[in-house]
């Protein structure tokens, strides 16, 4: 779910703006020129996949992702997904452009620490990938939701109902995620583990 | 304290009330999909994964094409940072005019505009049915009580506050066309670079850009495979298994072809930029117009800061 134009209060916003920028300008100093190639298919990939709608019982959800990019991008998945979030808000209003600081900073952060996490749990037998990806899958999810959830916060009193909502609403992208993700990484580490190595944090 | 004014409505009402709202939505989404002039088959089961060229009208000629892309970005990006944040409806509601007045006038088919509108509807519609009833109680203001919900009153700022941010967004939403589709992509990305924004960054939205209509034929071409081979998604693991792998799939298919395209860049020399014969020259117009959007813009703010109390 993204955050579209004028729910936040101008504080926020400018705010997040600033944090964002600060972070893609950070994540823009890990990419190596050679992993030009990987940045571009993960985003757009990130971007597509949010096109893909599965049911959910009655009704249907679409995949968010932000677990799998930051599992094979690493530091730089926030930039890939600044990128992402920009395409979506200008090719199909999917969020708004003075939002795009929040959103990224939504799915940016979890891409960030699923990273982080799925570097330090995956092991290398492929079931222990496939764990390591539900996790990442669910908890990216789950911490985009939360920090969804805040920054409606942010916006008043007025915002509870609608962030409670929210985040009850994710709680079905949740589970699909973790499901999909667990499946995606089990698929990558049989068919092409070379994808999963790469992605520095710090240096 | 003072008393809330408390207001009783019959079913009667509500119904009808309900029932002009839900035609008059599915009469604008009919004349977007129509306006679309694109029909898909109905009943292949294939979902409809179309994305809209952002370019396409973009060598028109309009009061925003012929505008250096430097100055245009740069006013109309600090436009809808004013506009967002407008507190009152009333200015709010002359800024959605002032943007529908910039939807007509940028020349592109309103049909693409109605498309943004209609994506943000979601998200709109869960703030317009959840704030009313779950803000706080203020003194004063109006309580509509509906029928068969008598602990759960109506509050009428909450509805105002909704209705702000619904119009707020539509606004910015409207802006996005004459912001972004009426100069083609790598002009916007050049403008964007001279003005300081890093060339790789450009670079990333250029290829991004080229490769999502790449990977959505690729995603197509796959899932109807899928769907040839019996697949029929559902609320299960077998569905989570399929998807995955159909990600996993995309990945490993779309890394290659990139990694080709890449080693095939390089090959022809390619050092982290394309080459731009793209030149801007700001003449005195250009200023005008960038005076002129960006006064538009701090006069909202100032009227809607001195005089938005009145309504």
């Amino acid at each position: 779910m993204h955050i579209s134009d004028g729910v936040l209060p101008a504080t926020v916003t400018i705010a997040s703006y600033a944090a964002a920028l600060a972070g893609a300008a950070w994540s823009l100093k890990q990419v190596r020129n050679e992993d030009l190639p990987k940045i571009a298919v993960v985003t757009s990939s990130f971007f597509v996949a949010s096109l893909i709608h599965l049911p959910f019982g009655p009704t249907s959800v679409h995949l968010i992702l932000p677990g799998i990019v930051g599992a094979l991008l690493g530091p730089a998945s926030f930039i890939s997904i600044a990128l992402g979030l920009f395409l979506q808000s200008i090719l199909f209003q999917f969020g708004g452009l003075t939002a795009l600081g929040a959103n990224t900073l939504m799915m940016g952060v979890p891409a960030l620490f699923c990273g982080l996490l799925f570097r330090g749990i995956r092991g290398t037998t492929a079931l222990r990938h496939g764990i390591a990806g539900a996790i990442c899958g669910g908890l990216g999810t789950a911490l985009a939701a939360m920090i969804l959830a805040g920054f409606l916060t942010t916006a008043g009193e007025d915002f509870f109902g609608v962030a409670k909502l929210a985040l009850a609403a994710h709680v079905p992208v949740f589970i699909i995620e973790a499901g999909v993700s667990a499946f995606a990484m089990l698929f990558l580490f049989r068919v092409k583990p070379e994808l999963l190595g790469t992605g520095r944090y710090g240096g | 304290m003072t008393v809330n004014p408390e207001i009783h409505l019959s079913l009667a009402a509500v119904l009808a009330a309900a029932i002009c709202l839900a035609v008059s939505f599915y009469l604008a989404a009919w004349l977007v999909r129509r306006g679309g002039g694109r029909r898909r088959p109905s009943g292949t089961g294939e979902p409809n994964w179309s994305v809209p060229t952002l370019d396409a009208f973009a060598d028109r000629t309009s009061f925003f094409h012929q505008w250096d892309p430097r100055h245009k970005l740069v006013s109309l990006f600090l436009f809808c940072f004013l506009v967002v944040s407008l507190k009152s409806l009333l200015w709010s509601a002359i800024a959605f005019g002032l943007t529908v007045v910039a939807a007509f006038a940028c020349r592109i088919p309103l049909h693409r505009a109605g498309k943004r509108l209609l994506a943000m509807a979601g998200f709109l519609t869960m703030f317009m049915v959840m704030l009313p009833f779950t803000s706080p109680l203020r003194s004063g203001e109006a309580l509509v009580y509906l029928p068969g919900l008598d602990g759960l009153p109506f509050h009428m700022a909450g509805f105002h506050l909704a209705l702000t941010i619904v119009v707020k967004a539509c606004a910015v939403a409207l802006m996005m066309e004459p912001l972004f589709a009426t100069a083609p992509l790598p002009v916007t990305l050049a403008a964007l670079s001279r003005l300081g924004v890093p060339d790789a960054v450009g670079q990333m939205v250029l290829l991004c850009h080229r490769y999502i209509f790449v990977f959505l034929h690729e995603m197509t071409r796959m899932y109807r495979g899928m769907r040839v081979r019996g697949f029929v998604p559902g609320t299960d693991i077998g569905t989570m298994n399929a998807m995955g792998n159909f990600l996993g799939m995309l990945f490993v298919r779309s890394f290659e072809r990139t990694q080709r395209v890449y080693d095939a860049m390089l090959c022809r020399g390619y050092d982290g930029r394309f080459p731009s014969f793209t030149c801007f020259t700001a003449t005195g117009k250009d200023w005008t117009k960038a005076v002129l959007w960006g006064l538009i813009g701090l006069m909202l703010l100032v009227f809607d800061r001195i005089g938005g109390n009145f309504f």
